[in-house]
């Protein structure tokens, strides 16, 4: 478990390098290239001296491979995501507000996710074709097909304008606990976050429930007389609960994102309309701030996920290299 | 849905041992796979539905235009008509905020969404299936590089990526599906790779390898044929993501810039109107545009069944 444990955060710091090499890379891509801030701070008008002079005193000439080697200390060391020169102000003062509330945002809705996605799907599974298993999977189909934000529209219209009983938008304020202190605004955004992820999930999680109940160790337990929901939770469960961590976990980016746009949709300040300003605000170092932000916590639930299917998964807890 | 249930019982049924072997009388007509895998698809009532569909929804949106032009470019021939109307013998689904025939401008949109959600559905599949095939047959160090490449790009949440490229690069129609099409493929090349790497590993390849094929005949005559199912239903989901995900930049205002809309343009201007009662601004579109979406997935999952080579020869 130990030896596991330790090669998946190997495995992961590599990513990371990924990761942190591709936003590092993407501002030489801009129109000046990386003095594309020069022009921000002098103005439009710069003469190209005063660019190179601004340059040479941010560090900007040195070579590729330096520069990395600085931003992948400063960000893993000092957590030091980078500056934006539109604000004057560094990435993370920026936005370190509203990283708490984005996090109990994308937490709160992935809890009830589990909670909702994997009776859901035990159910379909062991009442397949039935008129609630065709339910579910056609209401999984539409919310699925449907973009975030209209989902989420809907719902604010429903509950908050025809029958007005829910608030409209969050506490604002940047209180981290607010979504424990004052749920009542929170019910609607969690709800429609909630119900995103649940059907993306739930084609997935029926399918992965199926594909142990028609295994034959199943056939065997049902053969010397276990009872219905006693080979549905001793032994089907308990060797489907593997993969559907591993759905979890992978939904975790999709979670991210849609936290996103329910954010803009909920007018709930956060690091999604931190990005959404951010772009339409051509504030590039904040967007890739947050960008290797989110896939930082990205990487950190993935890795939670890997720890806990190595928890309930013998073949990988004793082996350790399994997978 | 009924369908659906013959399909999953079929596929149950398939998971266990079946109880006769498959015997070909001497009268049996052996049928060719192709027709075979037709027959599947046709079979299936709701595919066939969707693909109904879908051609009417894409025939209108680029056809009918150009029997019935409607203005959806110029607002100064709007100005001071009633905007916001309701539909009416004239404007079949009212008009909208600025004044443009609705209708119109469902079509007008869904030209943009459809046309750029097929192209970069289509870059998706190309690049997606190079990159998969190539890391699964180069193995070895290549291929954990290369995966672990996938693995980064897939723990930047896709939005916040799309963003990030968006702003960095201008957002015209071209750019914004190089943008999707190129950024879209992680998920495919992964499904590829792992094809590539099973079917690479199968007696029939390895047979072949024995008798001195070299790499390229055995991707081109065993591994590309055999996993041609993934590699097109992935292709669909892919057209449909690419829409989804191009109506949610629409929404952030990060989509295809004015005087040309897309869809998600059209439904985040009309969820802004949906409390002063305007539906026509906003159900047809939504009903439309989770149509086109669901049809597609749908024929994804149909042609997946009609490449299962298990339910073949039935």
């Amino acid at each position: 478990m130990f030896a596991y444990v330790i090669r998946r955060i190997i495995q992961s710091f590599f990513v990371l390098m990924i990761v942190m090499l591709f936003t590092f890379s993407l501002p030489y891509f801009q129109t000046h290239g990386i003095v594309a801030p020069a022009y921000t701070v002098l103005g439009t008008k710069a003469t190209p001296y005063n660019v190179a002079v601004w340059a040479k005193q941010h560090g900007m000439d040195a070579t590729y491979f330096h520069r990395f080697w600085t931003y992948a200390t400063q960000v893993l060391f000092h957590f030091n995501l980078g500056r934006s020169y539109k604000e004057n102000s560094s990435v993370w003062g920026i936005i370190s507000l509203y990283v708490p509330r984005t996090i109990w945002l994308a937490a709160v809705s992935l809890i009830l996710t589990t909670i909702i996605a994997i009776p859901l799907g035990i159910y379909q599974a062991s009442r397949r074709n039935t008129v609630g298993d065709y339910t579910a999977t056609g209401v999984a189909f539409v919310l699925y097909a449907m973009p975030n934000f209209l989902l989420a529209m809907l719902l604010l219209d429903a509950f908050s304008f025809h029958w007005p009983h829910l608030p409209n938008s969050p506490p604002q304020g940047v209180q981290a606990w607010a979504i424990f202190t004052d749920p009542v605004g929170f019910i609607l955004p969690v709800a429609a976050l909630t119900m995103l992820s649940v059907a993306g999930l739930s084609r997935y999680m029926r399918g992965t429930v199926l594909e142990v109940l028609v295994q034959d160790y199943v056939r065997t337990a049902k053969a010397k007389g276990c009872s219905g929901s006693r080979t549905l939770f001793k032994h089907a469960f308990r060797n489907a609960l593997g993969p559907i961590i591993v759905l979890l976990g992978l939904s975790i980016p999709a979670l991210l994102g849609g936290a996103l746009i329910i954010e803009s949709v909920f007018n709930y300040e956060g690091l999604g309309i931190q990005t959404v300003f951010a772009a339409t605000n051509l504030d590039l170092p904040t967007v890739l701030g947050i960008t290797l932000l989110v896939a930082i916590l990205t990487l950190l639930g993935n890795l939670l996920a890997d720890v806990a299917l190595g928890l309930v998964n013998p073949r990988i807890r004793i082996e350790g290299n399994s997978r | 849905m009924t369908d659906l249930t013959e399909r999953e019982r079929e596929r149950v049924a398939l998971l266990e041992p079946a109880d006769t072997p498959i015997t070909l009388n001497a009268d049996e007509q052996i049928v060719p796979m192709w027709k075979q895998r037709v027959r599947i698809f046709v079979h299936n009532k709701l595919a066939i539905a969707s693909v109904l569909f879908l051609l009417i929804t894409v025939g209108s949106c680029f056809l009918v235009p150009l029997f019935h032009p409607t203005n959806q470019t110029n607002q100064a021939l709007t100005f001071g008509l009633p905007w916001n109307q309701a539909p009416s013998w004239h404007h079949w689904l009212g008009t909208d905020s600025s004044g443009f025939d609705e209708l119109g401008r469902i079509f007008f949109g869904g030209e943009y969404s459809l046309t750029l959600g097929f192209f970069a559905g289509f870059i998706t599949i190309v690049v997606g299936t190079t990159y998969g095939m190539i890391s699964g047959f180069a193995g070895g160090v290549t291929d954990t590089i290369m995966m672990r490449i996938i693995d980064a790009f897939l723990s930047i949440p896709y939005l916040f990526l799309l963003i990030t490229l968006i702003s960095i690069f201008n957002r015209s129609t071209v750019f914004l599906i190089c943008i999707i099409g190129f950024t879209l493929w992680w998920g495919n090349a992964r499904i590829i790779r792992g094809d590539a790497l099973l079917i690479r590993n199968l007696e029939y390849s390895q047979a072949a390898t024995a008798m001195g094929a070299r790499k390229w005949h055995i991707i081109r005559h065993h591994v590309f044929p055999n996993s041609i199912s993934n590699i097109v239903t992935v292709a669909t989901f892919s057209i449909a993501d690419a829409i989804l995900f191009l109506s949610a930049l629409g929404f952030l205002g990060l989509g295809i810039q004015a005087p040309p809309t897309d869809w998600g343009t059209m439904l985040q201007a009309g969820t802004s109107q949906i409390q002063n009662g305007f539906w026509w601004e906003i159900y047809p579109l939504a009903l439309i545009f989770i149509l086109v979406v669901v049809s597609i997935n749908y024929i994804g999952d149909a042609l997946r069944d009609c490449f299962e080579v298990r339910l073949l020869e039935r």
